[in-house]
């Protein structure tokens, strides 16, 4: 299984990778929604966790733009956001979002996410 | 815990490159640039500095990000205009943010009231309203999942959906052991399109009720369309799921469903709350059921088919090859293989693993590691050249393959060092983007009015560099704000305007970098530097000294001509330990002045610091090298044009100039055998232009060597820049035109 992280925090995505990796994932990365889109021309993934603030793509505006592709339309992705506020999530999920995880998150419950978007 | 901790320096290396981010942000809307992105930038910066913060526990640290995110939040919509006071109380809060970040790092506490007047203006100015839901800026960041509220008014199902009432535990399913004693869950599911553009897929929530309890799920289909009309999207079918779990809870069940939520319609209840074991009452076959169409095909049967609820559409567009109503089979515990593979007739998993991109456009490698390929790259290059010079004539005619391959070993190892540097150079931008707050300091300090400009922020030179510039260039720009730019009231006098403008900027030129400090002030007081100097015996009673010399007299060393000692510049250390710095990574200092007009300090440093092009040349017997870069020309002095000045020492005449001339064997001290017509004079240029005759008894050639420091390995000597080693594995002395220079000025003064 491979997952696809976008976020421009260096730590969130060590902290992804760490956790992802033990639990068995292939883990592929990109810092702002343009690279994550980028990732997903030329590579094919299981399930993506972006987050919702990033410079040169905002997360929604990824999400959009992978849904809008068409070519990705059952590809689960997860918002990663430390915001509670619907607001937020409810802009990911119109946009095409699946689920979101909290953070900080914990290891098991990250990965109950995944299984849980995840066929 | 190592995990953690490198977690910990990977944060922590982030918000250093974050603060930093900050500060040039900040510096580019105090010059007036307010637009969004800038404004997006600073938001995202704390943002992410507070993210990371919360995953650590860093409560202090959270909760001041968090409240001066809300006013950035506010600011960024216009809710708070970013006024000038505003802009001074972000520019404060940056700071309080890099010591909250500083105390973290150290594992230590601020004081418990440290930034609270901030935060309390923060507040003020947002009138407490938070941006996010709760208030409580620590809580925010709960582990847990918020419990989502069931639309239960939407229970209903839509008009026109063939609904098959679900009897009690017990009827004519085959109905598994029911634990069901408290009853049982109906939950009545319909997606809405959205649900399946989000990829959200029912099979997938089945599979997580099935964790909570028993459950059977039964498919109620819509009319579908002939296939021409079908929409893979279109919503044709809606469930309806009993679910045996005792000790589930209404917001366990809706947890499940939290993804959904508003893109579907939903109604959980429990019902037939039992006390007993279930004692079934005449089984109601779901035949009898009013809208028990041949459509009706059980979720359940579909789900054991198809891997996909889209395919289990599919599926049941096929005729039924019988009633649908009397096959629901079970579907607890949905087979695990859904949890394995999946290769859904989508675009995913198509053709083989295709890995040649790798994802990111960027990788982060220690430092230490390019380190050591750059030496391993160094040691290549002594050895490959020392493999050329033991190519002697003889063996050359002999084997011409092997001096082939020594070529392209040369080029290979020369293209291999270039990219090795590369790797290692960043933009100066780093070290600029300090300034400008630097300079804030300084105007409020010196009550002066200055202005900063920069260019040449993008000029790459390599990260040591970088890292040992920033102080040099620091004290240059406190120098010239302290002593260079005069008071708004001496400008005015002087007819300049109020406002004097220091100017930093970097460029390329050859081999070098050079990064320019200029400003508008009063230029350097000669009269005055002249007089100290001589009082200090830097320079002689009667010695003469041109006006760029005396300029230069700045950075010699325990040189300050501040009347008083400022907080600003004279804090014990002088230019010349701007000098010794800046030496110390291989660069010099010029320096030029204009009375009334300005001072233009010049650093010219290295592009890197390892390699250096060189001339290797020979005095009394041993080996020095003289860097390229600041090379003229040579000439034999059989043909040079000496002449002695009244003064007893020598010049040489080139093209009508008069040049100074440094024997390097007097100079070192050393006997040379060599006659004097058979050495030859090498002109150098050292910094501002100025040209050098230094005399060597023979020249060797061209070539690269590795700059080893002679202060680590040994001590610092005047007019040796450095040491190397020699392909023969002699050690040759890297002479240091400049400090020839100087090295003439101070022994004459002596």
């Amino acid at each position: 299984m491979r997952v696809l992280t976008v976020d421009d925090s260096r730590t969130i995505l060590a902290m992804l990778h760490h956790t992802l990796a033990n639990a068995g994932f292939e883990v592929l990365q990109a810092e702002d929604g343009q690279q994550g889109l980028d990732v997903l021309e030329t590579e094919n993934v299981d399930v993506v966790i972006t987050d919702i603030n990033m410079p040169v793509m905002d997360g929604i505006e990824f999400i959009r733009r992978v849904r809008a592709t068409g070519r990705h339309n059952s590809l689960p992705i997860l918002i990663l956001t430390t915001e509670t506020s619907q607001d937020k999530r409810d802009q990911g999920r119109a946009a095409g979002g699946t689920g979101w995880i909290v953070k900080p998150f914990d290891p098991e419950k990250l990965i109950n996410v995944i299984h849980r978007v995840l066929h | 815990m190592s995990d953690l901790d490198d977690f910990k320096a990977t944060y922590f290396d982030e918000c250093s490159e974050l603060l930093t981010e900050l500060e040039e942000q900040f510096a580019a809307i105090e010059s007036g640039d307010r637009s969004g992105d800038r404004l997006n930038a600073v938001f995202r910066a704390i943002h992410s500095i507070k993210g990371g913060g919360s995953a650590f526990g860093f409560s202090a640290l959270v909760g001041f990000a968090h409240a001066y995110e809300t006013l950035l939040d506010h600011v960024r919509d216009g809710r708070v205009e970013l006024s000038e006071p505003v802009t001074v109380l972000c520019i404060r809060a940056n700071d309080i943010v890099a010591d909250f970040v500083a105390a973290a790092r150290a594992g230590e506490e601020l004081g418990a009231g440290y930034g609270a007047d901030e935060k309390a203006q923060f507040d003020a100015l947002t009138r407490g309203d938070d941006g996010d839901d709760d208030g409580a800026p620590i809580e925010e960041f709960d582990l847990d999942f918020v419990p989502v509220m069931v639309d239960l008014e939407r229970a209903d199902p839509p008009a026109g959906v063939a609904f098959i009432p679900v009897a009690g535990p017990g009827d004519s399913f085959a109905a598994p052991p029911l634990s069901g004693e408290r009853g049982h869950w109906e939950i009545h599911f319909t997606p809405h399109r959205e649900l399946y553009a989000r990829a959200n897929d029912p099979l997938l929530l089945f599979r997580e009720l099935a964790a909570l309890g028993d459950i059977q799920v039964r498919a109620e289909l819509r009319p579908i369309p002939p296939l021409a009309d079908f929409e893979p999207f279109g919503v044709y079918c809606s469930w309806q799921i009993t679910l045996y779990a005792p000790s589930a809870s209404e917001a366990e069940i809706a947890e499940v469903f939290e993804f959904v939520d508003g893109n579907c319609d939903l109604s959980i209840a429990q019902v037939g709350l039992r006390m007993a074991a279930p004692a079934p009452a005449a089984p109601v076959p779901v035949a009898e059921a009013p809208a028990a169409e041949p459509s009706a095909v059980p979720a359940a049967a579909a789900a054991e088919d198809a891997p996909l609820s889209f395919a289990a559409l599919a599926e049941a567009l096929r005729p039924a090859p019988k009633p649908a109503v009397d096959a629901p089979a079970p579907a607890t515990a949905l087979p695990p293989r859904y949890g394995g593979g999946y290769d859904g007739a989508n675009d995913r998993r198509t053709g083989p693993e295709d890995r040649r991109a790798t994802g990111v456009q960027s990788i982060r490698v220690d430092l230490d590691k390019i380190d050591r390929v750059v030496n391993m790259v160094g040691e290549l290059v002594i050895t490959q050249s020392m493999l050329t010079q033991q190519m002697d004539e003889t063996l050359r005619a002999r084997y011409q393959e092997l001096v082939r391959g020594l070529e392209v070993l040369a080029q290979t190892t020369r293209g291999l060092q270039d990219s090795v540097m590369a790797i290692r150079a960043q933009p100066v931008k780093s070290v600029f983007s300090r300034m400008p707050r630097l300079m804030r300091e300084l105007s409020a300090r010196t009550g002066k009015k200055i202005r900063l400009e920069t260019a040449g922020e993008n000029t790459e030179i390599d990260k040591t560099i970088i890292e040992q510039l920033s102080d040099p260039l620091t004290h240059m720009i406190r120098n010239s704000a302290d002593h260079g730019i005069e008071t708004p009231e001496a400008r005015r006098a002087a007819g300049k305007p109020e406002t004097g403008t220091i100017r930093l900027s970097a460029e390329q030129a050859g081999g070098s970098i050079l990064i320019v400090v200029e400003d508008d002030g009063a230029g350097i007081n000669r009269e005055r530097v002249l007089q100290v100097a001589r009082d200090r015996m830097v320079v002689g009673p009667d010695q003469q000294l041109t006006d760029e010399q005396i300029d230069q007299l700045i950075f010699a060393p325990g040189f300050s001509t501040a009347e008083a000692v400022s907080d600003i510049s004279g804090r014990g250390v002088g230019m010349d330990v701007v000098l010794s710095n800046i030496k110390k990574i291989g660069g010099s200092v010029h320096v030029r002045s204009w009375t009334g007009r300005g001072t233009r300090m010049t650093l010219r440093l290295p592009l890197t610091l390892a390699v250096l092009d060189v001339m290797l040349v020979k005095v009394a017997a041993s080996p020095y090298v003289i860097p390229l870069s600041s090379i003229v020309e040579t000439i034999q002095c059989a043909r040079a044009n000496f002449s002695r000045m009244p003064t007893g020492s020598r010049v040489l005449q080139v093209r009508g100039e008069y040049v100074q001339v440094v024997d390097l064997a007097e100079r070192f001290e050393m006997h040379t055998d060599v006659a004097a017509e058979s050495r030859f004079v090498v002109l150098c240029e050292a910094e501002g232009g100025v040209k050098m005759a230094v005399v060597v008894d023979d020249i060797i050639g061209q070539q690269q060597v590795v700059i080893k420091s002679l202060e680590e390995n040994f001590q610092r000597i005047d007019g040796i820049a450095g040491g190397t080693i020699l392909g023969d594995g002699s050690v040759a002395l890297i002479v240091d035109v400049q400090g020839l220079r100087s090295g003439i000025a101070h022994k004459s003064a002596a």
